[in-house]
């Protein structure tokens, strides 16, 4: 059976916090990418990916990121990244990725980022 | 099987200035810190041993050209990048003094500047007696090489070369049995079209030769496909040329791919060994070895089950398979 992640979504002033648990890789990047996308054209001003719960995300979550970010641009909605584990943060600085989207360590940091 | 890098650079040849070479000489006298060495091989040992690759070596600049080498029968080349000059004088050794037959069983990944620019310096073309075959998914592959070698580009012309020069146009989806290899191609995303292949020998063991193959990021299941043809094998050979953050962003649809990108579909296909391929010509040595420990640490991050041996491909580096 396909692995799936477990969901928490958190609307707050002035965008959005999504929080997915798991592991980012290529039984669950399809729904990582869906879920992620449509709450990037809803989200409001910010979208805050939660990454507190994720263990690790490989290529094909971290291209959801930017496809994400793609439908959100859309939307006008700007996506940062909060809380990642020191592995989510070790993947994020060799892909590049912490280049291209904000990181921050709490919740409040990436709202107001 | 050997797998022998005679150019590991992508795009443009490249090579170091005077004040490259004087720096790395300057980092390797400090790192020695007044040691004294008895000879040449005592000082090359302490290179070899004691310096990292960036500051007693270098991975070369010049542009894609593989051997697979089974050791005997015809060669084996994929591409004809600026590598091809060294690998054609190496050749020729190789049958003056081994007995090898001069044949040469070239396949073209794809037609750009940087995949071809050897030919035109590859002597044995140029001799009677030598036969080669030049394999390509492209149709128009003999008219690439031709062009290049019109008046305007090139002072000898393709119709004065000696040896018995054959083009043939593979297909996907089937085998070729070719010299002392079983050959299989797949298409690959990139301007005009690029092909991959995948070699095995007698024993089974395999080599996947995978450059300017771009992994779109509206199509990322196709990387299934890709997954499949690189199954179990011993070596891939994978364009890395830039961060994946830069693939999908001022990068897209240059056409190649990341280091990132490699090692999962290396990961997902359970192949052994993935050596980074087609560097970005701008990077520096010390830029290359980065890339290379950056992407022996994301393996390590992401691994599942069995280990992946991540290797920097460099122009002289041979892989016993």
């Amino acid at each position: 059976m396909a692995s799936t992640l477990e969901w928490q979504v958190d609307k707050r002033d002035g965008g959005t916090v999504v929080a997915a648990s798991g592991r980012v890789d290529e039984s669950t990047a399809t729904e990582f990418a869906e879920v992620l996308g449509e709450h990037a054209e809803t989200a409001g001003a910010r979208l805050v990916v939660d990454l507190g719960g994720i263990e690790y995300m490989s290529s094909r979550g971290l291209r959801a990121l930017t496809l994400a970010h793609r439908r959100g641009e859309e939307a006008g909605t700007k996506i940062a990244l909060a809380r990642p584990n020191e592995t989510m943060r070790e993947i994020l600085s060799i892909s590049r990725y912490d280049m291209v989207f904000p990181v921050a360590d709490t919740i409040e940091e990436a709202l107001a980022s | 099987m050997q797998v022998r890098f005679w150019g590991t650079r992508g795009s443009l040849p490249v090579a170091p200035k005077a004040g490259t070479i004087a720096d790395k000489v300057a980092d390797a006298l400090v790192a020695a810190n007044g040691r004294s060495f008895a000879d040449k091989a005592a000082a090359l040992a302490f290179v070899e041993d004691d310096l990292d690759f960036a500051t007693g070596r270098s991975y070369g600049g010049a542009t894609s050209c593989v051997e697979v080498d089974m050791g005997e029968g015809p060669f084996i080349v994929c591409d004809l990048g600026s590598g091809v000059r060294e690998l054609g004088l190496d050749t020729l050794r190789r049958c003056a003094q081994e007995g090898r037959p001069k044949e040469w069983h070239i396949f073209l990944s794809h037609l750009h500047w940087d995949h071809i620019m050897g030919f035109p310096f590859f002597v044995p073309a140029f001799m009677d007696g030598a036969k080669i075959i030049i394999h390509a998914g492209h149709p128009d592959a003999e008219q690439a090489l031709r062009r290049q070698q019109e008046e305007i580009s090139f002072p000898v012309p393709f119709d004065w070369l000696k040896a018995d020069i054959e083009f043939r146009t593979l297909e996907t989806g089937r085998e070729y049995e070719i010299g002392e290899v079983t050959v299989s191609v797949i298409l690959q995303h990139h301007s005009h079209d690029s092909y991959g292949y995948r070699f095995r020998d007698r024993d089974g063991k395999v080599a996947i030769y995978s450059t300017d193959s771009e992994h779109k990021i509206d199509q990322m299941h196709d990387e299934n496909d890709f997954a499949q043809f690189f199954g179990h094998a011993d070596l891939v050979v994978c364009d890395t040329m830039y961060s994946l953050a830069d693939s999908v962003s001022m990068k897209e649809d240059w056409g190649h791919s990341s280091n990132i990108v490699a090692v999962d579909l290396c990961h997902e296909a359970k192949a052994r060994r993935l050596a980074l391929f087609h560097h970005e010509p701008t990077y520096s040595d010390a830029d290359i070895q980065r890339m290379h420990e950056e992407t022996i640490r994301y393996e390590e991050l992401t691994r599942d089950t069995d280990a992946l041996e991540v290797l920097c491909a460099y122009d002289g580096l041979c892989v016993e398979l």
